[in-house]
């Protein structure tokens, strides 16, 4: 493809790289600050028990140990994303809910002091029922786990669009099936860790985040500290995979213990506490029932879709509705109904995912292809048939505005030879594909928009403030790479201040996937302003129009004589004498329906745009032990323009990874109110070996909104792949899976079930 | 408890400390020496993060006890620079975008590292089988094994 | 996760060894690679006032040939071992179980000693004390009764060596040196069959030498994990024969391998010890894939095993 541009489009090495590998780039547990104490948290050894009684007292008399909290020391405010979700005490008081929940913390001179002060905390607790199960604990008389929701039912999404039931009545082929799926860890390398420093009554805080307004705001609630006075500072982030979205108990009780001791405090989570009492994914039961005319037409859609949230709201309204969205932003749904019930157990906490969601998406296409083939026809001629195309309206009011959906069918699976192996394959060889749509950004009130801020400096460099932060997709460089194609400066030329609330604007983070999309957006139209001032300069100066002004390599040229130029450094000093220095601000704001809520009025537009994708993968089956290997994937991905094609492979190929071949290794294991697999051993993150041979394929279907026509790069994938790996199984087995992940012994009992005889 | 004196080698520097018996190499590195490169993500042996190259192998720094380096040389991450100039897998891993949260980063390159000491061509299937020895969440590895391959072409 | 307090005490041969563990009146535990006892100290599931590093010791770190046997230091890596030509020629059961070991890293740390002298492992046992603490102590830990078999009074951990397998089925033997002074004896034997304390060593015994009959033979070793590397084995199965004899071993399973004698090898012999090893393997629910399929492969990783032996050198 040709391209106009300078550095955007380019496979440029990401900004954050060199700090990266060469071992000097900080994250929060490598800070040192003079006098600073280590924490540590006492956590509850009960799934369910109410607190009787919290006594630090001995904690508190062992030497170096300068200050010891529990719920008794906060102000009892909850914690919750939204009005109707505030559940969350992070140190309770009443009870504890869940194995693994923060009780009481200490800090100290050093770490084993630390341990051994946690070692004299006496808590008092009479154990209560507990319930594991959402679909028990959604039964009558099952134990409460919260007064304000009954039977434990924390969220129900109704969405009831068009006549379901009556088109399922003149379908010509109904379907129903139950897919269940384990819920997955994060498993980010980095484990949590907080800095938090209280000083002269201002509170400087460090952590992995994904959104650092949103925390300083919670924390200015729950501490009660003016919001000017609690900043988030920027810091690298080892992975958060949507792990990293809310406030964390961590935060406050760093924060608690700095405000206590009087100097900085930091709390390292270790491996076993991130996996516990962080965030981990929800478990699932998907029932998806389907009606399609003779023709492959899907007519109705009827769900009811079950989530175990753990014990407190989390992200919970999102989280219960996402995988419906990703699936009828992708497909024409005249008809659709879907119950979506987050119930409360008793088991850590579950957040928003990037891969989340799997038994329903992956529960939906393969059930597809088994009533294509019923039909007669191939998994690609359905989903070509039921796709939505730009222009269209979703069955719940979001216009897609720009879709290269039919563009990654046709190429993933011309490219894959897709058709011929599907209709056709060896045995206990098998091919699948999954699409999806992602919302760029959704609404989050007056977070859903960003705003940038950029200076230039005297030399002709760049300073740019943006709220946007990066996880390690690669938003930082992303944010420098559009500033260095408006203002036509080299990439080294600008220096990025992120990601720290007291000097950036609001900004959705990197979070809903408007990074690009909204993020970016915002810093271009404000390099846009700074360089409409260059340029009025420049014409000044050369004597020429501005229209003729071209701004490239540090150099403003005409573009009809390109020798007649100056440095851009040479305008930025002129702007300083005229006393108005080139400084600009730009926002973006994405057309989205702001009246739009995830539980009271689940429609309207959802996202200024949408994302496209299709997975296919390629599997073999050991027809003796039911081990699935994935020797091929391949992905198609439809971004807009890549803004850096290099970084949106990137983030394609860890999400087959993380999605693809997790399908077959990757999930929780509990035993009641127990984590199992709180580790990096017997959780299992796919290895370099277990990976596929991966095509990329990047799909550009120029967003009109988008920077540079840009969407959200790569998340399509993280969110599909699991389909293609599951449909590729139900291929080569001839049966629909029951559940995720697909182990081997899972699939060893589908190929008895089948006999190992295919269709 | 008496802490014990130790003399090794950290990237071609002399160190003689006083360490707890019962420290590990990866908090001596971290704590002592203030060489953060290596990181702390799983402290079992598990994942590969922590790993730094002693006496020309890949050690999982987390499950050595620092009295054991005794006389070893050590490499660590930031001593991969040679005379201010990148190593070729630190610049490879750079230009095949092989970073992302770069938080296996600095032990993906010294077990790299250390298959490249040892094995100046390998092959990608080399490759894949040693670099196996490590966990990276962001990348799916694929550009990880393309940076090392590339390394290897460019150091011969 | 920082340790807790002991001594290091590095010995520069056997006697200082075993001199030391004397010293601390047997509160002391043996370090080699220590990929395996760092863990288990971290978890505080090994607790001890001095380690004491056997990696200074010369003579355990020799492979050589000696009266039709191959000696093999304990403290050879698994990488070296892997490495060494006679391994690869003549023991290739060995070398397969090498390579399957772990992974790369952990192979050039883990010794062969160590690997074999690994304590059993439970998906409930490996765990941090807090967690332990809430679950409630299991019978390996001192507890009542089995945490994962209710009402058990027996631990049901499994053993996960995967070169032990190899070496049994090669028919090894390892040579003990200890307080009471030196022993050999057949490598099936330190197996005490309680998962509690796997092995029959007696207090400050140091495993240093493994003896292979230095004789040709086939063999393969056949594992059963989630992923390629890293993993431990849930079930493992090693074959090796020469002429018409040989031996079939099964670990992975409880805390003492299964040891099948062939003789007379002939055309059902594996199916007859693919069929009597299922009936005699007993898995309980302790690792991430359940224990009717790890029972299921039994019998089918030895006919594996068996297929490619036996068409090796057709």
């Amino acid at each position: 493809m040709e391209n106009e541009f300078t550095t955007v489009g380019k496979r440029v090495v990401r900004s954050d790289s060199l700090a990266k590998v060469t071992g000097e780039a900080y994250y929060t547990a490598d800070i040192k600050l003079p006098g600073m104490l280590i924490a540590k948290v006492l956590r509850s050894p009960y799934p369910h028990a109410k607190i009787l009684h919290i006594d630090l007292k001995r904690a508190l008399k062992v030497p170096g140990v300068k200050a010891a909290i529990s719920g008794f020391d906060t102000y009892g405010i909850k914690w919750g994303v939204f009005r109707y979700t505030k559940d969350h005490p992070m140190l309770p008081t009443d009870k504890v809910r869940y194995i693994g929940e923060d009780v009481a913390a200490v800090a100290a001179v050093d770490e084993e002091t630390a341990l051994e002060a946690l070692s004299y905390i006496r808590v008092d607790y009479e154990p209560l029922p507990a319930v594991f199960d959402p679909e028990e604990a959604m039964q009558e008389g099952a134990p409460q786990i919260h007064n304000e929701f009954a039977n434990n039912i924390n969220i129900h999404v109704h969405i009831d669009v068009g006549k379901v039931d009556e088109a399922m009545k003149n379908a010509f082929l109904v379907r129903e099936d139950t897919f269940k799926a384990a819920g997955e860890a994060y498993a980010m390398m980095e484990p949590y860790a907080v800095v938090a420093s209280h000083k002269n009554g201002f509170l400087d805080l460090w952590m992995p985040n994904a959104g650092p307004h949103v925390r300083a705001k919670a924390l200015s609630n729950l501490l009660k500290i003016p919001l000017n006075r609690v900043r988030i500072r920027h810091i690298n982030s080892g992975g958060a995979f949507g792990g990293r979205s809310e406030v964390s108990p961590g935060d406050l009780i760093a924060s608690l213990l700095s405000i206590k001791a009087g100097g900085p405090v930091k709390l390292a989570l270790s491996r076993e506490e991130n996996a516990i009492s962080t965030r981990q994914v929800h478990d699932m039961i998907a029932m998806v029932k389907t009606g399609m005319k003779k023709d492959g037409t899907i007519v109705a859609k009827d769900y009811r879709v079950v989530y175990d949230g753990g014990a407190y709201s989390s992200t919970g309204p999102i989280a219960t509705s996402v995988p419906f969205y990703v699936y009828e932003e992708c497909y024409r749904f005249p008809n659709v109904r879907y119950n979506g019930y987050r119930v409360f157990t008793n088991k850590g906490i579950r957040g928003m995912y990037g891969c989340h969601g799997r038994a329903f998406l992956a529960g939906n296409e393969a059930q597809m292809d088994f009533m294509a083939n019923e039909l007669g026809m191939d998994p690609v001629e359905i989903r070509l048939k039921n796709g939505l195309t730009s222009g269209e309206i979703t069955a719940t009011k979001s216009k897609i505005t720009s879709c290269g959906l039919k563009e990654t069918i046709q190429k993933s699976s011309e490219r894959t030879g897709f058709k011929k192996k599907w209709a056709k394959t060896q045995k206990f060889k098998g091919i699948g594909m999954g699409c999806v749509a992602m919302m760029c950004g959704f609404p989050m009130g007056f977070r859903s928009g960003s705003s940038c801020y950029v200076k230039m400096n005297d030399d002709g460099q760049v300073t740019l403030v943006t709220g946007l932060v990066d996880n390690g997709q690669g938003n930082e460089s992303l944010a420098i790479q559009i500033a260095s194609e408006v203002l036509g400066v080299p990439m080294e030329d600008i220096n990025l201040i992120n990601a720290d609330t007291e000097v950036t604007n609001l900004d959705p983070g990197a979070y809903s996937q408007a990074a690009t999309f909204v993020g970016a957006n915002a810093v271009k139209v404000a390099c846009e302003n700074a360089r409409r001032k260059i340029v009025s300069i420049a014409a000044q100066k050369l004597g020429v129009r501005e229209a003729d002004i071209v701004l490239k390599n540090r150099v403003a040229y005409s573009k009809k004589t390109p020798d007649n130029k100056m440095p851009i450094s040479w305008v930025v000093r002129e702007a300083f004498f005229r006393g108005d220095p080139i400084v600009a601000t730009g926002s973006f704001f994405p057309k989205i329906d702001f009246e739009r809520e995830w539980v009271s009025r689940p429609w309207g537009q959802m996202a200024g745009t949408f994302s496209f994708g299709t997975s296919v993968a390629e599997v073999v089956i050991d027809r003796e032990t039911g081990k699935v290997t994935i020797p091929h994937f391949t992905a198609a991905h439809d971004c807009g323009r890549p803004i850096n094609p290099m970084a949106v492979e990137g983030q394609m190929e860890g999400s087959i990874q993380q999605a693809g071949v997790a399908t077959i290794m990757e999930g929780n294991l509990w035993e009641r109110g127990f984590l199992l697999n709180p580790d990096l051993l017997e959780y299992k993150v796919p290895l370099a070996c277990d990976m596929p041979d991966i095509e990329t394929i990047i799909v550009s279907s120029r967003d009109p909104e988008g920077p540079f026509g840009a969407k959200e790069g790569g998340l399509t994938i993280r969110m599909n792949a699991h389909s293609a790996v599951a449909c590729a199984v139900a291929n080569a087995t001839g049966t629909l899976f029951r559940e995720l992940p697909l182990t081997p012994d899972r699939v060893l009992d589908a190929l008895e079930r089948k006999k190992g005889i295919k269709r | 408890m008496k802490t014990m004196k130790v003399t090794f080698r950290v990237n071609d520097e002399k160190v003689t400390l006083q360490v707890r018996p019962y420290e590990t190499l990866l908090e001596t590195l971290r704590e002592r020496l203030d060489l953060i490169g290596a990181k702390e993500a799983c402290v079992m042996g598990a994942c590969g993060t922590c790993t730094v190259v002693v006496n020309g192998i890949p050690l999982r720094s987390c499950l050595v006890l620092t009295p054991e380096v005794d006389g070893a040389s050590v490499t660590t991450v930031e001593g991969l620079k040679k005379d201010e100039k990148l190593h070729p897998l630190q610049e490879a891993f750079m230009e095949k975008g092989a970073v992302q949260c770069g938080f296996c980063t600095s032990g993906m390159l010294m077990t790299a590292k250390a298959l490249l000491d040892r094995n100046k061509r390998p092959t990608k299937k080399e490759i894949t089988k040693t670099i196996s020895s490590n966990i990276c969440r962001c990348t799916g590895y694929k550009k990880i094994v393309e940076a090392v391959e590339e390394a290897a072409k460019k150091s011969i | 996760m920082i340790l807790p307090k002991f001594e290091y005490k590095k010995a520069g041969n056997i006697a200082k060894a075993i001199a030391f563990y004397e010293l601390y009146n047997g509160q002391a535990r043996y370090l080699a690679g220590g990929t395996d006892l760092i863990p288990l100290v971290k978890l505080r599931l090994s607790t001890a006032m001095a380690i004491i590093d056997l990696k200074g010791i010369k003579e355990l770190k020799a492979i050589s040939h000696q009266g039709g046997w191959l000696l093999i230091g304990a403290n050879v890596t698994l990488f070296e071992l892997k490495n060494n030509d006679t391994v690869r020629e003549y023991f290739p059961a060995l070398y397969e179980s090498l390579d399957a070991t772990s992974c790369e890293t952990l192979q050039m740390r883990g010794t062969i000693g160590g690997n074999i002298l690994q304590d059993t492992r439970c998906l409930l046992y490996n765990k941090t004390l807090e967690w332990r603490t809430a679950r409630g102590f299991c019978f390996k830990m001192g507890g009542e009764t089995c945490n994962v078999v209710p009402n058990a009074r027996a631990c049901f951990s499994n053993y996960c060596s995967d070169n032990a397998l190899s070496l049994i089925a090669l028919s090894a033997s390892v040579k003990l040196s200890g307080p009471q002074g030196e022993r050999k004896m057949r490598l099936e034997e330190i197996f005490s069959g309680d998962g509690r304390n796997p092995f029959t060593l007696m207090p400050g015994e140091i495993l240093t030498e493994i003896l292979i009959p230095m004789k040709r033979s086939k063999g393969a070793y056949k594992k059963l994990r989630v992923r390629d590397s890293i993993d431990y084995p849930l079930l493992g199965v090693a074959v090796s024969i020469k002429g018409k004899t040989g031996r079939v071993c099964v670990g992975g399973i409880g805390p003492t391998p299964l040891v099948y004698n062939l003789k007379d090898i002939n055309g059902s012999t594996f199916k007859d010890v693919a069929e009597k090893a299922y009936s005699d393997a007993r898995p309980v629910s302790n690792t991430t894939l359940s224990p009717d399929y790890r029972k299921k492969m039994v019998s089918v990783l030895i006919q594996r095993a068996s297929k490619k032996v036996l068409q090796e050198g057709k």
